[in-house]
């Protein structure tokens, strides 16, 4: 698979969140401002960008066995160091994205990314792959925080809407909106494009079944 | 703190702020495991059990070792270590002396290493500054507001199973939308909490 | 340079006294598993779907290890291969194992049967049964919204106009007979003998206005069977296996055409 390849289907053919439906916590909760949005993504990005690489560069060094800690570990360490730099330079942000900024960590994106394919896979296309994700991540987060700030507070960006602004509705920027503009979005990919969303969630399919070694959950 | 202000921590996170519907922790599991009622309340109750040894764990941790070496940046990396730890050794345990309880929640165990929910909860207690009795009576309560939402969300999904939507909202959107309603449903109890006694 | 020593320092003891701990309580709460559990999980078909009668594969494979009476032929989807293998682990003869099929007891599709409403609920049989039976005038029948199909682990039932058929890949493993709501499923072993694929106790007329090819209890095969292995009980006819010959004498009298061989 040449690196187009990989950061396409990384940003629509494999869209961690709108057609793997990874990762929904953040996607959910912090996309109720697009500012927020971006700042959610760039922070995600920067921690699959630093743990696909040391994950791929370790590969053959960390053994089998405990190759789950020692992701968790690693990527523990990254999320600190976002942590403490978003603090320092954009306290705004850290405030606005709170407990969802260390919840990176267990964000089924970047363990994903790293058991299928870092592990296995070269430093420059584990790269390449982590910011494919990174960026369909984002991007998914931009729609979804559109919509929501557009309609629950009239604003886009901070940019007032002229009559949106007066009336907005409040439930968009609630967790009930959070789940109603999703849903609606997984149905209109499903709608319109040729790859359809995973059917169904559950364990065939998630990442974390490698993790957890008993993916039969029903 | 009194027994009062202790119950208002419990219907808080239990109800009022719910884990799920209104904080979006632990969707993953939310909308995963919750096809039948059995695997959900499972789940539930492996949350439950886990967050509630978790937070036994940590509190000292952060309390004793982080704060007074000013380590407090290192919380996130120390708390992974420390649940994941205690997941494995939780499960030792119960597979020795309490089988029956290692069947039936066994399968879900590992699962907890990575779950958003129970991590969250820990650092909240932390963040809130809640004594070590209030963060056991809160994530007790976080934990029951889990185990709430799973049962209840796998009956109504059932119920989904057994609907004829269009096509393109098969599966995952309409188990959203249904998540949506149920969403809407807890914020009804916003209000409860400043005249749960008087 | 302290700070950075101290953090470091901390992570390191806090991640040693973990492992160090896990590696104790690991050793001395060791619980020892049977290794032929795992070879027992390997050659079973992992489906979980109970023809056993133990709660999935697992259960089966540790009851086999636990329990020495526990034969090894019990594993009707995974056939003589399974049978084989488990043996072979087991250290035990096989035995034979008997193959068993699912029979749907109605043969009422659209076109044989009379429809009393035009049914818009949910598409499940289960629930067709809570609105006056379903939508055919028949409530004994097949409702045909394939409740079985979908609880049936090896994709062997099609539902054909209105009725679900079983086909070749039958394991007999008896998931359907749990799904099915008006209980028209059986599971048949041996095959020595025709079922009658009626489950209508209605009175002969009724049967007929409802149904071309049900039992009307008109008892020409309780009459003709020349072993007397068919009696009519609450007017549908019942073949006994014990003395069936299997002649096949009554599928070609049979007056509607409702009684069939298995396969």
């Amino acid at each position: 698979m040449n690196n187009t390849k990989i950061l396409i289907n990384g940003i629509i053919k494999e869209n961690p969140v709108l057609i793997l439906l990874l990762g929904l916590c953040p996607a959910l909760a912090v996309s109720t401002q697009a500012e927020n949005a971006i700042g959610m993504g760039a922070a995600t990005t920067f921690v699959l960008v630093c743990s696909n690489i040391t994950i791929s560069l370790l590969r053959k060094v960390i053994p089998d066995k405990v190759r789950i800690p020692c992701y968790i570990v690693l990527v523990a360490g990254f999320v600190t160091l976002v942590q403490i730099v978003v603090e320092a330079y954009a306290y705004t942000l850290y405030q606005a994205l709170g407990i969802f900024l260390p919840l990176i960590t267990v964000n089924c994106i970047v363990f994903g990314r790293a058991e299928i394919f870092a592990s296995k896979n070269r430093v420059f296309s584990s790269f390449i792959d982590a910011i494919g994700m990174g960026a369909g991540f984002t991007l998914a987060l931009l729609i979804i925080a559109s919509i929501r700030e557009i309609f629950g507070s009239g604003t886009w960006f901070g940019m007032e809407i002229p009559i949106l602004i007066d009336n907005n509705i409040p439930i968009f920027t609630l967790a009930p909106g959070g789940f109603v503009v999703f849903g609606l979005l997984v149905a209109a990919v499903n709608k319109f494009s040729k790859t359809k969303a995973r059917k169904d969630f559950g364990c065939k399919g998630c990442p974390q079944a490698a993790v957890c070694g008993k993916g039969d959950i029903k | 703190m009194s027994f009062e202000g202790l119950i208002i921590i419990m219907v808080s996170a239990a109800i009022v702020n719910n884990l799920v519907l209104i904080q979006f922790l632990g969707i993953c599991p939310f909308l995963g495991v919750s096809k039948d009622m059995k695997s959900a309340t499972g789940m539930g109750l492996a949350v439950l059990f886990v967050m509630f040894f978790a937070t036994l764990v940590t509190w000292p941790i952060q309390m004793f070792l982080l704060e007074p070496n000013g380590l407090g940046y290192l919380q996130t990396i120390v708390f992974v270590l420390i649940i994941a730890a205690l997941v494995q050794f939780i499960e030792i345990v119960l597979k020795r002396y309490i089988p029956a309880l290692h069947v039936s929640l066994g399968v879900y165990l590992p699962l907890m290493t990575t779950n958003c929910a129970l991590f969250a909860v820990t650092l909240m207690n932390v963040q809130k500054g809640y004594s070590l009795i209030e963060s056991v009576v809160n994530s007790v309560g976080a934990g029951l507001g889990f185990l709430l939402a799973m049962t209840l969300f796998s009956a109504i999904r059932k119920h989904i199973e057994n609907s004829d939507p269009p096509e393109c909202f098969k599966g995952a959107p309409l188990t959203l939308i249904a998540a949506a309603i149920l969403s809407i449903s807890f914020f009804g109890f916003s209000g409860v909490i400043e005249n749960l006694f008087g | 340079m302290d700070t950075i020593f101290i953090a470091i320092f901390s992570v390191t003891s806090i991640g040693i006294a973990c492992a160090v701990l896990l590696c104790i309580a690991s050793k001395v709460m060791y619980v020892k598993v049977d290794e032929r559990v795992a070879a027992i999980q390997g050659c079973l078909p992992g489906s979980n779907c109970g023809a056993c009668g133990y709660p999935g594969c697992n259960g089966y494979a540790e009851a086999l290890i636990t329990d020495l009476e526990v034969k090894t032929n019990l594993c009707t989807p995974g056939g003589s291969m399974v049978v084989e293998e488990l043996s072979k682990i087991m250290g035990v003869e096989g035995g034979i194992i008997s193959k068993k099929l699912a029979v749907i007891h109605c043969l009422g599709d659209c076109e044989v049967q009379q429809m009393k409403m035009d049914y818009t609920g949910i598409k499940t049989c289960y629930a067709a049964t809570e609105v006056f039976g379903g939508q055919g005038a028949c409530t004994y029948g097949c409702l045909g919204y394939g409740d079985c199909k979908i609880a049936c682990p090896s994709d062997a039932i099609c539902i054909e106009n209105n009725l679900a058929k079983i086909n070749s890949n039958c394991t007999g493993c008896g998931l359907c007979v749990k799904a099915c709501p008006n209980k028209i499923i059986t599971i048949e072993e041996n095959f020595n003998a025709p079922v009658v694929m009626c489950q209508n106790h209605e009175k002969g007329g009724a049967v007929r206005k409802k149904c071309s090819k049900g039992c009307i209890a008109c008892t020409k095969c309780v009459r003709e069977c020349p072993v007397t292995a068919i009696t009519m009980e609450d007017s549908l006819a019942v073949i006994d296996p014990e003395k069936c010959n299997n002649c096949g004498h009554c599928i070609e009298i049979c007056m509607t055409k409702c009684i069939k061989a298995v396969v």
